[in-house]
């Protein structure tokens, strides 16, 4: 027998139980049934509490939570005339982050990426582009080695994702936008809730425009910088005219009103929004928000200051605490950030992102045995955490640990899960390095090969293979691979400065001088670089 | 994810294909056996009631039937199951279910058989209320009734159902004994029900969708989530006071709504809707709990937030179970990654695995066990665990786990480097064995006629009617063959009707194939041959999947297929003449098919026209055995001239002659060659300015976007002061420039074609004026045609420049001064073509001087070429510090890191650095 006589509960049940994909076919029916169904009015129907309903399945088919999405586009980042000062203090801006405040490793020990932070032990969507300076370098950067399209603008993302939720309702869209009165549903508070979500999760569509710009987006270079935002301003007209029916008094709509602001583009209407919301009602999710604003607004120390009073009010919150560190670790400064993933580790022993960062921050420093811990027997394989970068870990911690048992089967493992080639080549090279270590040269040179040969841009092996080569007499071919070295990846030191010395050695000595120059850009505290610099001014003033 | 797992005290799954949502689970003594031990009672939507009494003999097994007490299958489907003081005049514990119409309270009492699975256990139905509307959950609490501090009395009357008896006023202990029910409907109708009679119905206010229920003994009030994410409280006064205090029929009363609207007592907004809601009151102080989805909150008596926990995972149920230290409470919260989690106020305490998601959890005594925890699938999967802490560990596909065994693989290693050491020894990548030859083998033939009707489509030839001539291939291979692919390939201004085929061949089979070659392009092209590849792939032992293998072949395309016999004109501009060994030959038996076989003298004269129109005439003396060939246009000599040679090379060798050469003895026409070449130069300049230009009417047009963008984003609106006028007029100039350019481009790659010929021409005037052999020739074409097409880091100036200087420095070098000079010049495009044409002419006089060309591996000399650069980028506005780079190499952004979900750990690895003592 089951729910079947009874459709609007059964379809309640469903959506408490999160069954997406039944909800909205349940109403759907039920919506059939009833006449009126686009245009509830009355108090309360049947038709209406169904429309509700499956409105939020729907949206809840698609939701991202706000407060994980950031992925910016060239076009916010040319764009943004946010930033205040043109030449910031160190230490006040992320996109400068000023020097290591010291107690971490150096670039000699600790790879650095494009921007110039070290590596961290987590990937977050926002860490994927460095910040190009130019336009011309915005589009020359490729978002992956695989693909030489640059990210253009962040809300294609969104474009694609409502798209695929058209697939859901083949007879074209739940809710027809354009034939909405708004002023209407600003009036009706449950109903405008559920409406607003939709709108801005689920119907990103991009025809339904009211484009005050006239200007096309050719393919998905950036010759223009538009891309079609009317959508939020649906979501942002519903919003005010909701918020002014409540009269100011409800917190939620005025986040609402901020997070439509906020993907417009708009970050200190933005700001002014959420504020408003937390005087009104203290809740995590607004301080969040309000964070991910200043982040944008390059203002890392105002975010840090917000979290901190969150924390007085929600103390052991862990989003809060893992915001502070994630702040921390893009100022450079290790330490503190290590500081709070251990108040993270005390609050949520579970918590994997603080456990990564924790455990790549004992790697470099000199500390593999902890690292290890927290790989293996503390945490994270026992958690389920089954991939090939933990295992690649897994097997550099135990070598530089010296548990050479565990070493090879650790990477042997990591080779047979790894999904792309990418994460083989990753893999090889760390076994290059294992060669290295026990002294196998051949074995290294193969091994360094076969990371080519799974990922032709791996800079790091090319370096290597460069020096292997040297110490076999092959001086032509060791330049050649440090030239595609640098070339490749342009913020090591490692490749400029094994030319430089290299050119030294045959005597090019302009040729030496360049490279060193280079070295010295990217790591200035290399001793070597200084030395060869030094001796090269001595012999270019004796000439 | 989680270190542990909920170890399995007892489970099993209940029925088939059943339904079961949060309400339908309930822990509690049921059968008021007095011994402290609860039952589990679980209510399917398919109106099965099943009740539990655990008993496994050792954790982890499954059920027996002694386990079930009771299963009934009631009709309707069971929404909720609840055990309280439901009924009157006593203080036993029965059982309320609640279906969709109905509402019934049971008592479940057992009679005890002589051995234990003699037990009986039944269910008798106390009462039962039908309901007018749909309902959805209930809640249960002595409504109305306080336990301490101030004390009411009520007059009411409530009609039994079945006896119409008037009870009057209840004192205040009484009630307290007594738990009433509270039934939510689907339309929001708050039903109340004094055990086995109806109360009243209230509606709430602003109700769409309903929330959970639930009721605080200490405020004696009911709490409920709307459907505008607020948590709201009534009262229960509030709530029986609104009622009008007329006796209506029960029925009545249910169907109409009460008059007044009720009043919250206390409202919060939470911004998100709720799975459920609990009060739970420890140590003197009671407390909210709303599960909401996606945080959960805990509440003060008046509303205000105690504290909050952000949850990383959608929840599905929660449990606020106890409190274990002074002023904390712990809370069970399930979720759907399968996971429970154990909090203490915002604190994981612990976190363990469930093998479901748990839409209900409980926490009882069962069998002397205290505090174990219940939970039920929404599939039908009950448990019963504990927490412990046995890891269990991934059962992981295991990698073949061998003991790695050293010197095995050390002997593996060696064999390895041997084979590898061998087969970087030999230069070849390919190993040449006899047997490819016979694999698979192609023919191509051209046939002699031109086709009967032209095949020919699109061409952009100005002519009447451009010809075109089949070219038939047969494969055949001696082995079966999958997937093989042929490719046939012809230069532009040519083109092909079809080029590429798949098929499969069977072993010593053979397949044919047919085309059209034809001439596309409104120019002369440099060769007239095409190329043949076929790819396949041939199992072996070790790779049944195939090595790829590659078989090719060419074809020459006759001369008729581009040129038609004309009337030879007398003057020319460029004039060649082509000296050779033998007696003259008559035009008319060379180029039988260009000469008009009716004369029969000996024809001396012939013309040929091009499809495209310019003219060639070909003279042979009939005294001295010289040719000569005259044209207007340098290039077009070079066809003709290729073609009278081979003509005149098969001629003599089907008259057995083995010696047959030809010499020229006239000077190499560099001026006119080096015409071309600047011609060609020219274009490519013109390129790189229209990409200038390009980039710099991009940088405006964006310039000009932007502001158009900040005008926007603008408060106030401002007039855009003609800046659309201006991005339509940028946007014209744009198009304009890539229009041109494009044409540049096609202009270009005609001048280079022509250039092709040219290069061709003088080549072979040179190996034919100093006698080269075919090494040398080949060294030549390398030198001079290295490229197919110009591109934008490589050019063929610049290409051709450096091989001519390699050669100079090398094998034509005067002096071992100029071996030792370092070309330390990146390939770029150079400013002019003096250089080259300087080095062009340098290399005919040496080679005049005797000189010989060769190509030694020479490791003296080094030779340090950099890779091309790319255009530097153009500052893109003066906001920006960055100055433009000279001349670097493109930037490529190595991303190490991989995007997956959050749970990735990328260690990158340390690089090696080796540093040179100096």
């Amino acid at each position: 027998t089951g729910l079947e006589m009874e459709p609007l509960l059964q379809a309640w049940s469903c959506f408490r139980r999160r069954k997406f994909q039944l909800c909205p076919d349940l109403c759907s029916q039920l919506l059939e049934k009833s006449p009126g169904h686009q245009e509830p009015d009355s108090e309360f129907t049947v038709s209406q509490a169904a429309w509700i309903l499956k409105t939020r399945a729907l949206t809840e088919m698609v939701y991202v939570d706000e407060i994980d999405v950031d992925q910016e586009g060239i076009a916010e980042m040319m764009l943004d005339e946010n930033a205040i000062a043109q030449v910031a203090r160190p230490g006040t801006s992320l996109k400068l982050p000023g020097t290591s405040h010291g107690g971490g490793p150096t670039p000699a020990v600790r790879p650095v990426t494009q921007s110039g932070r070290p590596i961290t032990g987590f990937v977050r969507p926002s860490t994927q582009s460095g910040r190009p300076g130019t336009m011309e370098q915005a589009i020359r950067t490729p978002r992956t080695a695989h693909t030489a399209r640059p990210i253009t603008s962040a809300s294609g993302r969104y474009v694609r994702l409502g798209t695929a939720s058209m697939l859901t309702n083949p007879e074209g869209p739940f809710i027809n936008l354009s034939r909405l009165n708004l002023a209407k549903y600003a009036q009706k508070p449950k109903l405008a809730k559920a409406l607003f979500e939709y709108i801005f999760h689920h119907e990103n569509d991009v025809k339904n425009v009211n484009l005050r710009s006239t200007v096309a987006h050719i393919g998905e270079y950036p010759f223009t910088l538009f891309t079609s935002k009317s959508i939020y301003k649906n979501a942002l007209d519903l919003a005010a005219l909701a918020t002014e029916h409540a009269q100011y008094k409800d917190w939620w709509w005025k986040v609402q009103i901020g997070k439509c602001y906020y993907r417009l583009g708009l970050y200190r209407e933005a700001e002014k929004q959420f504020k408003s919301a937390l005087k009104q009602q203290d809740m995590v999710d607004t301080i969040l928000y309000l964070a991910k604003v200043y982040f944008r607004l390059d203002q890392p120390l105002t975010a840090l200051h917000l979290f901190k009073q969150g924390l007085d009010r929600f103390p052991g919150e862990v989003t809060l605490l893992c915001g502070i560190a994630r702040i921390y670790e893009e100022m450079n400064n290790i330490p503190l950030a290590a500081e709070y993933y251990r108040e993270v580790l005390k609050q949520d022993n579970t918590h994997v992102e603080a456990i990564a960062c924790i455990g790549s921050n004992h790697f470099y420093s000199d500390q593999p045995e902890i690292a290890l811990r927290f790989y293996r027997t503390r945490r994270l394989l026992q958690m389920g955490v089954y991939n090939c970068q933990l295992f690649n870990n897994l097997g550099l911690c135990c070598f530089y640990a010296q548990q050479y048992d565990m070493t090879l089967t650790s990477l042997e493992r990591a080779l047979s899960l790894a999904e792309n080639e990418e994460e083989a080549a990753d893999v090889w090279y760390n076994l290059g390095h294992v060669a290295v270590g026990i002294g196998d040269l051949n074995l290294a040179y193969q091994c360094f090969k076969l990371t080519l040969a799974n990922n032709n841009d791996h800079a790091e092996a090319y370096n290597n293979l460069a020096v292997l080569e040297m110490r076999r007499g092959h001086v032509e071919q060791a330049r050649a691979l440090l030239q595609t070295a640098s070339s490749l990846a342009p913020h090591m030191y490692e490749p400029h400065f094994n030319f430089a010395a290299l050119s030294d050695q045959v005597g090019d000595l302009q040729r030496s001088y360049i490279a060193a120059q280079k070295s010295k850009e990217a790591f200035p505290d290399h001793v070597d670089t200084q030395q060869l610099i030094k001796q090269l001014k001595q012999h270019f003033a004796m000439l | 994810m989680s270190l542990f797992k909920a170890r399995d005290w007892w489970s099993t799954t209940l029925g088939e294909k059943e339904e079961f949502d949060q309400g339908c689970l309930c822990v509690a003594d049921i059968d008021n056996s007095g011994s402290g031990q609860d039952k589990i009672t679980v209510g399917s939507y398919m109106g099965y009631l099943r009740i539990f009494n655990p008993h496994p003999v050792k954790p982890g097994d499954g059920m027996k039937a002694e386990d079930l007490l009771l299963e009934v299958q009631l009709r309707d489907p069971i929404l909720q199951v609840e055990v309280g003081k439901f009924v009157s005049g006593t203080e036993l514990l029965h059982l309320a279910v609640l279906h969709c119409r109905k509402l019934c309270v049971y008592a479940v009492s057992g009679t005890l058989g002589n051995v234990e699975h003699g037990n009986q256990y039944q269910i008798r139905l106390m009462y039962e209320h039908n309901l007018q509307r749909t309902a959805c959950n209930m809640t249960y609490g002595p409504f109305g009734g306080v336990k301490v501090g101030l004390s009411w009395t009520t007059e009411t009357t409530m009609s039994n159902k079945e006896g119409g008896q008037k009870l009057k006023t209840r004192d205040r202990q009484q009630r307290q004994g007594r738990d009433l029910i509270c039934i939510q409907s689907m339309d929001g109708m708050l039903m109340l029900f004094e055990q086995e009679s109806y109360a009243f119905g209230r509606f709430l206010p602003g109700f769409l969708l309903p929330g959970p229920l639930t009721y605080s003994s200490r405020t004696d009030s009911f709490i409920t989530v709307s459907s505008c994410q607020q948590v709201e409280s009534y009262k229960y006064q509030v709530l029986a006071f609104a009622t009008d205090a007329d006796e209506r029929n029960e029925t009545e009363q249910q169907k109409l709504s009460s008059g007044k609207r009720l009043v919250m007592d206390w409202v919060l907004n939470i911004g998100e809707q709720a799975l459920d809601v609990c009060v739970v009151s420890f140590n003197q102080t009671s407390s909210v709990f709303v599960l909401g989805e996606r945080n959960f909150f805990c509440l003060k008596d008046n509303g205000q937030i105690r504290f909050m926990k952000k949850l990383d995972c959608s929840p599905s149920c929660f449990l606020p179970y106890c409190s274990v230290s002074e002023g904390t409470i712990n809370t069970l919260v399930g979720n759907h990654n399968n996971m429970l989690h154990v909090y203490q106020d915002v604190t994981l305490k612990w976190a363990t695995q469930l093998p479901h998601i748990p839409v209900a959890v409980k926490v009882g005594n069962l069998q002397d066990l205290k505090g174990v925890i219940v939970t039920l699938s929404d599939s039908g999967h009950l448990q019963c665990s504990y927490l412990g802490t046995d890891p269990s560990l991934f059962q992981a596909p295991k990698v073949e786990s061998r003991e790695i065994n050293y010197e095995e693989l050390d002997q593996e290693m060696k064999e390895l480097q041997k084979i590898i050491k061998e087969s970087t020894k030999t230069q070849d990548i390919l190993p040449k064995s006899e047997k490819d030859c016979d694999d698979l083998r192609i023919t191509a033939e051209v046939s002699s006629d031109l086709d009967a009707i032209s095949q020919a489509i699109d061409s952009e030839v100005r002519a009447e009617a451009v010809p075109s001539v089949t070219v038939k291939i047969t494969l055949q291979s001696r082995l079966a063959v999958q997937k093989t692919k042929l490719s046939i390939c012809v230069q532009p201004p040519l083109a092909l009707t079809r080029d590429q085929f798949i098929f499969d061949l069977e072993s010593c089979g053979s397949k044919a194939v047919a085309l059209s070659v034809f001439l596309k392009g409104n120019y002369p092209p440099a060769e007239l041959e095409g190329n043949v590849v076929a790819s396949y792939s041939t199992p072996t032992d070790l790779n049944p999947e195939g090595i790829p293998r590659v078989a090719q072949c060419k074809f020459r395309l006759p001369l008729r297929l581009i040129c038609f016999p004309a009337q030879p004109s007398k003057t020319a501009n460029h004039k060649l003449t082509i000296d050779t060994n033998k007696p003259p030959v008559s035009l008319v038996n060379l180029f039988p098919d260009f000469a008009d076989q009716s004369d029969e003298d000996q024809v001396n004269v012939l013309g040929f026209q091009l499809l495209t129109g310019s003219r060639i005439t070909l003279l042979a003396s009939k005294t001295s055995q010289r040719y000569r060939i005259q044209s207007e246009q340098l290039e077009d000599l070079w066809l003709i001239t290729k073609e009278l040679i081979f003509r005149l090379e098969e001629h003599f060798k089907k008259q057995n002659s083995k010696d047959f050469t030809c010499i020229f003895s006239g000077s190499v026409p560099l001026q006119e060659y080096f015409e071309l070449i600047d011609h060609h130069f020219e274009l490519r300049m013109n390129a790189e300015k229209y990409e200038e230009l390009l980039s710099e009417r991009a940088i405006q047009f964006r310039a000009i976007e932007r502001r158009l963008l900040i005008r926007f984003k603008d408060k106030t609106p401002a007039p855009l002061q003609h800046l659309d006028t201006l991005l339509e007029g940028t946007y014209r100039q744009i198009i304009a420039l890539a229009d041109a350019a494009e044409e540049n481009q096609a202009n270009m790659f005609q001048a280079f074609t022509k250039l092709k010929s040219a290069t061709q021409l003088v080549i072979m005037l040179i190996s034919l004026w100093q006698k080269l052999s075919t090494d040398q020739v080949a060294i030549l074409e390398a030198t001079f045609l290295p490229l197919m097409q110009d591109t934008q880091e490589l050019g063929w100036e610049e290409s051709v420049d450096a091989a001519i200087s390699h050669l100079l420095r090398t094998c034509l070098s005067k002096s071992s001064k100029e071996q030792a000079l370092t070309l330390s010049s990146q390939l770029s495009i150079p400013k002019d073509t003096s250089r080259l044409k300087k080095h062009i002419t340098l290399l005919c006089d040496r080679l005049a001087k005797g000189g010989r060309l060769c190509l030694t591996v020479d490791t003296n000399i080094q030779q340090t070429m950099v890779m091309p650069g790319v255009c530097t980028p153009i500052p893109e506005s003066d906001l920006e510090e960055r100055t433009a780079i000279q001349g670097s190499t493109t930037m490529f952004t190595n991303h190490r890191h991989l995007i997956k979900q959050k749970s990735k750990t990328d260690l990158p690895q340390g690089a090696l650095e080796e540093t040179e003592k100096p």
